[in-house]
C-alpha cells in the first residue's frame, strides 16, 4: 500500500504538489464548517477532556483548507498542495464496511481558470497511472448543466428540492415522476432522463439542445476546450465527457470527476472545482482538487507480492557472534536485508528455514569463515571476507 | 468482459423480470423455468442473468458484481444503495402499509409507546420520524403479520398486494406508507467504463418495460414515500 501512495505522491510531486500532513484529530466545528465530501452524520466524533468537541478526519480537504487560511495564509498563489493519509466514517449499514480508509489526493488553490481544471483532470489521469490501475477512464462532468436544465424548468422552490435530493440518490424515475406531475415538456423530461447513459461528443451535443440560457452554453464551451487541452497534456483518450457524473451539489461548484476501472464497481477516484470551501475559512480562495481511495485502486491492482523475506539470514557458531554481527553490518551498509538468528535453532533448520521461506541465501558465521547456502541447497565454505563480495543472490521471480 | 451481467431478483418479482429479459429478446421464453442454475447464459452471449436473493440484490450492483439490475422500489428505499434508478418496469406494483389489529384502529394512535414490526425498519423510522412520532421499531425477516396477534407489536409496516394476508390475520390498513414496483437499476461505474453495452441493455429493457405496459402503472405509482 505504500508503494502505491508513494508512487502517486511523487507524480503529484513532478506537478509541483508540496506533501502537507493534517492531524487526524480536528475540532469538530471545523469539520463542519467545511462539510466537505458530504461527511455529514458519519463523523466519528469525541469529547476532550476539557468538553471540547473532536472528530476524526472524514476526508483531507477540509483540514487542508484550514491550514491555508491560517500557516499558509501569506503564501503566493496558486499554492499545489498534496496530502495522504487515513480518514474515517461512520456507517450506517451492519458491519463489513470500512471506517478507516486511506486516501491521498492534492489541491491546486487560488486559479479558477480552464487551465487549473484541465491540470488537476490530468494530475488525476497521471496519478491513477503512476498507481499502477490498469485499464481505467475518467469521467468528466460540470455540476452547472444538470443546475442549468433544472433551473430552465422553472420548477416551484420544493419540487426544485426534491428533484435535488432525487438526483444526488441517482433516482432518475422519481425525477421523472416529478416533472410529470408538474407538466413539464415531455421532451425535456425525456431529454434529461437521457443523459446517464449519454457520453462525449453526444452528450455535449445533447445538452446543448436542453439549455438555452447563455451561461449554461458557456459551460458547455468551457468543457469542449477542457477537452482539447486535455488531448494537449496527451490524456484526452482516458477522459470522457459525462453529465450525469453526480457529487455532492452544495459542495462543488465546476467541473467533477470520478475516475474508475472495469473490474471494480465503485469509484476510485473523485474530485471537482470547489470554489466556495475556502470562504468559510475567511479567505475566498477558488480550488480545485481530488482524491484517490487508495484502497480502492489497491483491489483493482494485479496481486501485489506480500511475502517479504530479507536477502540474508545469518546465524552463528560458537564464540562467533562478534565476527557474525560486523557482517551484518557491513552488509545493511550495502544496502541488503539482512536478519540475524535470535532463537538459537541449529544451522540447518534456520537455513532451510529461510531458504523455504524466500529468502535471497543462508549464512553460517564461523571462526574466520562462513558456510553460504543458496537457494538451490547447494552449500560450500567461504573466508569470512569473501561475503562482502558475494552481492545480492538471483532470487526466483515469483 | 463484455458480457453484461442483469441481476434478477428470486421471489416475487422473478417471473416479471425474467418476462422482460424474455421481451428484450435475451431470453428464449420459459427455459429458465426448467433449471436450478442461479447464472443462465442469454440467447445472444452479450447478456448473462444471475439470480439473487431480493435482499441481497443491490449489494451485487453497487458493487459491480452485476451491472445492472431489477429491484423492487421498496428494497431501494430501504437500503438507499448507491445505484442509478433509471427504468420503472412497470410490474411487481405493492403497496407498503402501516397495518393494525382491526380492534385497534380507534385507539393506536393513542398508545404513548407504538411498536411496529416490519421488514423494513429504516422506510418505518424515516415514516414515523416524520410525524414526529416515537416508535420501537422490531426488525423481522418474513411473516410479519403474526407479531400483532402474538403482542410482539402494535402494529406492522408491510406490503401488500391484494390485502388478503391482511384480513386473515384481522390486521386493518390504517395508512399508505410507500408504492412500489420493479425497477432497472445500474451500477455507477458499469455505466461509464462499459458505457456502450451497457446503456444498449438499458435501451433494450427501456423498451420492452414500455411494450409490456409498463407506463400505466408507472402514473399509479406516483408517490413513492409519503
Amino acid at each position: 500500500m505504500r508503494a502505491t501512495v508513494d508512487a502517486v505522491l511523487a507524480e503529484m510531486a513532478r506537478w509541483g504538489y508540496r506533501e502537507l500532513a493534517t492531524p487526524t484529530l480536528e475540532y469538530l466545528d471545523v469539520l463542519v464548517r467545511g462539510d466537505g465530501g458530504g461527511a455529514g452524520d458519519r463523523l466519528f466524533k469525541l469529547i476532550d477532556r476539557g468538553g471540547e468537541l473532536l472528530a476524526l478526519r472524514p476526508e483531507m480537504t477540509t483540514p487542508v483548507a484550514r491550514l491555508v487560511a491560517t500557516r499558509l495564509r501569506d503564501a503566493p498563489l496558486p499554492l499545489r498542495l498534496a496530502y495522504a493519509g487515513q480518514v474515517f466514517r461512520g456507517r450506517e449499514i451492519g458491519p463489513g464496511g470500512l471506517r478507516e480508509f486511506p486516501q491521498v489526493g492534492c489541491e491546486l488553490i487560488g486559479a479558477r481558470t480552464l487551465e487549473a481544471d484541465a491540470e488537476i483532470v490530468a494530475l488525476a489521469v497521471e496519478s491513477l497511472r503512476a498507481a499502477g490501475v490498469r485499464p481505467f477512464s475518467l469521467s468528466l462532468g460540470h455540476v452547472g448543466v444538470l443546475r442549468a436544465i433544472l433551473a430552465g424548468l422553472a420548477l416551484p422552490e420544493e419540487d426544485a428540492a426534491r428533484v435535488r435530493a432525487l438526483l444526488y440518490q441517482k433516482d432518475f424515475v422519481g425525477i421523472r415522476d416529478v416533472l410529470d406531475r408538474r407538466g413539464a415538456p415531455a421532451r425535456t423530461v425525456d431529454a434529461l432522463l437521457a443523459l446517464p447513459t449519454l457520453r462525449g461528443s453526444a452528450a455535449l451535443a445533447h445538452a446543448r439542445r436542453l439549455v438555452e440560457a447563455t451561461d449554461s452554453q458557456d459551460i458547455l464551451r468551457d468543457l469542449a476546450t477542457l477537452g482539447e487541452i486535455l488531448d494537449a497534456y496527451g490524456v484526452g483518450d482516458a477522459v470522457t465527457v459525462d453529465l450525469s457524473i453526480i457529487r455532492d451539489f452544495d459542495y462543488y461548484t465546476g467541473i467533477v470527476f470520478e475516475g474508475h476501472t472495469p473490474s471494480l464497481g465503485v469509484p476510485l477516484l473523485g474530485g471537482g472545482r470547489y470554489d466556495r470551501l475556502l470562504e468559510r475559512f475567511g479567505v475566498a480562495y477558488p480550488a480545485t482538487g481530488f482524491a484517490v481511495r487508495v484502497e480502492r485502486v489497491l483491489a483493482a491492482s494485479p496481486q501485489e507480492d506480500d511475502r517479504w523475506a530479507p536477502d540474508v539470514v545469518i546465524a552463528f557458531a560458537d564464540g562467533a557472534r562478534d565476527d557474525a554481527l560486523a557482517c551484518a553490518r557491513a552488509l545493511r551498509q550495502r544496502d541488503l536485508v539482512v536478519t540475524v538468528e535470535a532463537s538459537g535453532r541449529p544451522w540447518d533448520e534456520v537455513a532451510r528455514r529461510a531458504l523455504e521461506g524466500g529468502a535471497g541465501r543462508a549464512v553460517l558465521v564461523r571462526r574466520a569463515a562462513a558456510v553460504v547456502r543458496e537457494a538451490g541447497g547447494s552449500e560450500r565454505e567461504i573466508p569470512l571476507a569473501g561475503l562482502l563480495e558475494l552481492g545480492r543472490a538471483a532470487r526466483e521471480p515469483r | 468482459m463484455s458480457v453484461v451481467t442483469v441481476a434478477v431478483p428470486s421471489g416475487r418479482l422473478l417471473e416479471g423480470g425474467m418476462r422482460t429479459l424474455e421481451a428484450a429478446g435475451y431470453l428464449t421464453a420459459g427455459t429458465w423455468r426448467s433449471t436450478r442454475r442461479l447464472i443462465l447464459p442469454c440467447a445472444d452471449g452479450a447478456v448473462r442473468c444471475l439470480i439473487a436473493k431480493p435482499v441481497d440484490l443491490l449489494a451485487y450492483v453497487e458493487h459491480g458484481a452485476a451491472d445492472l439490475g431489477i429491484a423492487g422500489k421498496d428494497m431501494l428505499l430501504e437500503q438507499g444503495r448507491d445505484v442509478y434508478e433509471l427504468v420503472d418496469l412497470g410490474f411487481g406494483f405493492c403497496r407498503g402499509v402501516l397495518a393494525v389489529p382491526a380492534g385497534a384502529v380507534e385507539t393506536w394512535e393513542r398508545k404513548s409507546h407504538l411498536r411496529i414490526a416490519t421488514k423494513y425498519p429504516r422506510i418505518t423510522e424515516r415514516y414515523f420520524w416524520r410525524r414526529g412520532r416515537p416508535v420501537e421499531i422490531i426488525g423481522l425477516n418474513g411473516t410479519v403479520e403474526l407479531a400483532p396477534q402474538v403482542g410482539l407489536a402494535d402494529g406492522i409496516v408491510d406490503v401488500v398486494m391484494t390485502g388478503r394476508t391482511l384480513r386473515e390475520n384481522r390486521l386493518v390498513e390504517v395508512d399508505e406508507v410507500f408504492r412500489s414496483t420493479a425497477r432497472l437499476v445500474v451500477n455507477r461505474v458499469s455505466l461509464r467504463s462499459r458505457a456502450e453495452p451497457v446503456a444498449a441493455v438499458v435501451e433494450q429493457l427501456r423498451l420492452a418495460a414500455g411494450a409490456a405496459g409498463g407506463a400505466s402503472s408507472r402514473r399509479e405509482g406516483g408517490v413513492e414515500l409519503r
